[in-house]
């Protein structure tokens, strides 16, 4: 038998990635991004067509379902003869389908787009998002936190009014010709300086008018200090608002204490309702972390729909080895299942009429970004740069706090061009492996700060990180095979 | 199905021709600030 690869290579990169859940045969195209759903016996073929001949594949094909005894459906053993041309015939035909795809695009499709990249990392570099740390400071003391509670391994501070108006400037200044650009207040807390916050609004919607840009402003908050005013607020100014749980009463406070260790739950839960409300359930996440503490995590999201959020994302910690709370190798066969368990969970509730959209599960097939989005990196570093209290930048608020990546700050704009070429540098074909990677469309090389705090390198990978997230990708796909099924 | 269905999917090679424009979101605004995620962001340049 020829050899029965269920990862198809093309040189050195992979062109199929195939893969069984829920009962469905999957086949992605890695390169075109078309998705197929197969039958048993054209998912062998596609998993021989590409390393052995059509005679070579046929007699595999034969081989393989005698062995498995995949020929029960001719049991009268006088048929057996009639059995094998009538089983030969329908391979051929497969063949010649899988053939037809081929040539179509569709399937085996090469890797073109190495050079493409590389041509489009010589764009001229602008910035068009800011993380602005309005606060390094908390009124939490998550025990997770990569801020430090809100402190970043420096000082508590707030950003002042005017250092945030330079670097609403900076922005418009380094932005060129994009028309969209993208404000996150974020911390430590956002909401214990809120008065700037709702100034740099003020400002940036003057400023928008006068420069024909758009401002789209977002809020990440601990959920401690929300209420009416500010709601109203967020929903007039804020075009997301990400508002941070873990889920469970007992598994949020146990990770997202107060100071004086008394849990967060019940004050931000009823909040968080009447955010999700009153923004008619679109345009906000509840964003959690999970950890080794809950392995369980699918009762958390199940938690926070059953509460009646329709927006949900929940992620893995990032921490080190030594944290009690870090995610280890070993924890991941069962985190695999908790995606599965989550993806038909999510299924199940669509179907009751309940809807619920899963951050990390979201694809849009026949829309979604183009190629050179989707194999470019993150932006952080170039596009993307957070700005500390008192106007440093760093590539992004992960790496606040490093002093090696400190990159400028408002006043002088980016003055750290080589690192900033670094990250301009960054795409999956600058990541040995990521090249190879099925998932590289859908994750766009990960996540940079990760790559660094894992393996000490930007262009590494953060391999724990890179396992999940192919899991979540296969899940996704999944639920996009199982709706077209029933929208069928 | 008789033996493969193809979902509705936009070929990536297609979006080569006018892709690139940087006018979607940045994938850590959204609600992921710990990974990277792209693949379900919008495209402001159907």
């Amino acid at each position: 038998m020829c050899r029965c690869l269920l990862l198809v290579m093309r040189g050195v990169y992979q062109v199929i990635h195939q893969f069984k859940n829920n009962g469905y045969n999957i086949v992605l195209d890695v390169n075109s991004g078309m998705v197929h759903i197969t039958d048993e016996m054209t998912y062998d073929v596609i998993s021989l067509f590409d390393s052995c001949g059509k005679d070579e594949l046929v007699a595999s094909m034969l081989q393989m379902y005698d062995n498995k005894e995949k020929l029960d459906v001719y049991e009268a053993e006088a048929e057996q003869e009639l059995t094998r041309v009538t089983f030969q015939n329908e391979i051929e035909e497969i063949y010649n389908t899988i053939s037809e795809m081929k040539k179509e695009g569709q399937l085996y499709s090469e890797d073109i787009y190495e050079s493409y990249i590389e041509e489009f990392g010589n764009r001229e570099t602008v910035v068009k998002a800011l993380c602005l740390h309005i606060a390094h400071d908390c009124n939490l003391a998550c025990r997770y936190c990569f801020a430090e509670e809100g402190e970043y391994h420096g000082r508590r501070a707030l950003m002042s009014y005017e250092v945030g108006k330079k670097a609403l400037d900076f922005l418009i200044q380094s932005s060129g010709s994009r028309h969209n650009l993208e404000v996150d207040f974020f911390g430590g807390e956002p909401l214990m300086n809120f008065q700037v916050v709702k100034d740099l609004v003020a400002y940036g919607r003057e400023q928008e008018k006068l420069h024909n840009k758009k401002f789209r402003f977002t809020l990440t908050t601990n959920g401690v200090l929300l209420n009416d005013d500010i709601i109203e607020f967020a929903n007039k100014e804020m075009s997301n608002i990400v508002l941070s749980i873990d889920g469970r009463r007992e598994v949020n406070d146990k990770m997202r204490p107060f100071r004086n260790e008394s849990g967060s739950y019940d004050l931000i839960m009823p909040k968080y309702i009447k955010v999700a409300k009153s923004r008619d359930q679109k345009n906000y996440y509840v964003r959690g972390t999970f950890t080794h503490n809950n392995l369980d995590f699918s009762e958390d999201v199940k938690h926070l729909s059953e509460k009646g959020f329709e927006q949900i994302s929940i992620e893995p910690v990032v921490a080190g080895d030594m944290e009690s709370y870090a995610i280890k190798e070993e924890d991941i066969p069962g985190i695999m299942e908790q995606y599965d368990i989550l993806a038909k969970y999510i299924l199940e509730r669509r179907k009751e009429g309940k809807w619920i959209n899963f951050f990390h599960f979201m694809l849009d097939l026949s829309g979604g970004p183009c190629v050179a989005k989707r194999l470019s990196g993150c932006g952080s570093g170039t596009e993307y740069l957070a700005v500390t209290p008192w106007g440093d930048l760093y590539p992004c608020h992960q790496f606040v706090g490093e002093d090696d990546f400190l990159m400028g700050n408002v006043d002088e704009g980016v003055t750290n061009e080589k690192l900033r070429e670094e990250f301009k540098a960054l795409n999956v074909y600058a990541k040995d492996n990521c090249k190879n990677c099925f998932s590289k469309f859908y994750c766009s090389g990960g996540c940079a700060a990760n790559a660094y705090k894992y393996g000490g390198s930007i262009y590494g990978t953060y391999d724990l990180g890179c396992e999940l997230q192919k899991k979540r990708v296969e899940c996704a796909l999944m639920i996009q095979a199982a709706e077209d099924n029933s929208s069928n | 199905m008789k033996h493969i269905k193809t979902l509705n999917t936009r070929n990536l090679k297609n979006s080569m021709k006018k892709g690139g424009c940087g006018e979607c979101q940045t994938s850590c605004q959204s609600a992921c600030k710990t990974s990277c995620t792209v693949g379900n962001q919008s495209c402001e340049n159907k």
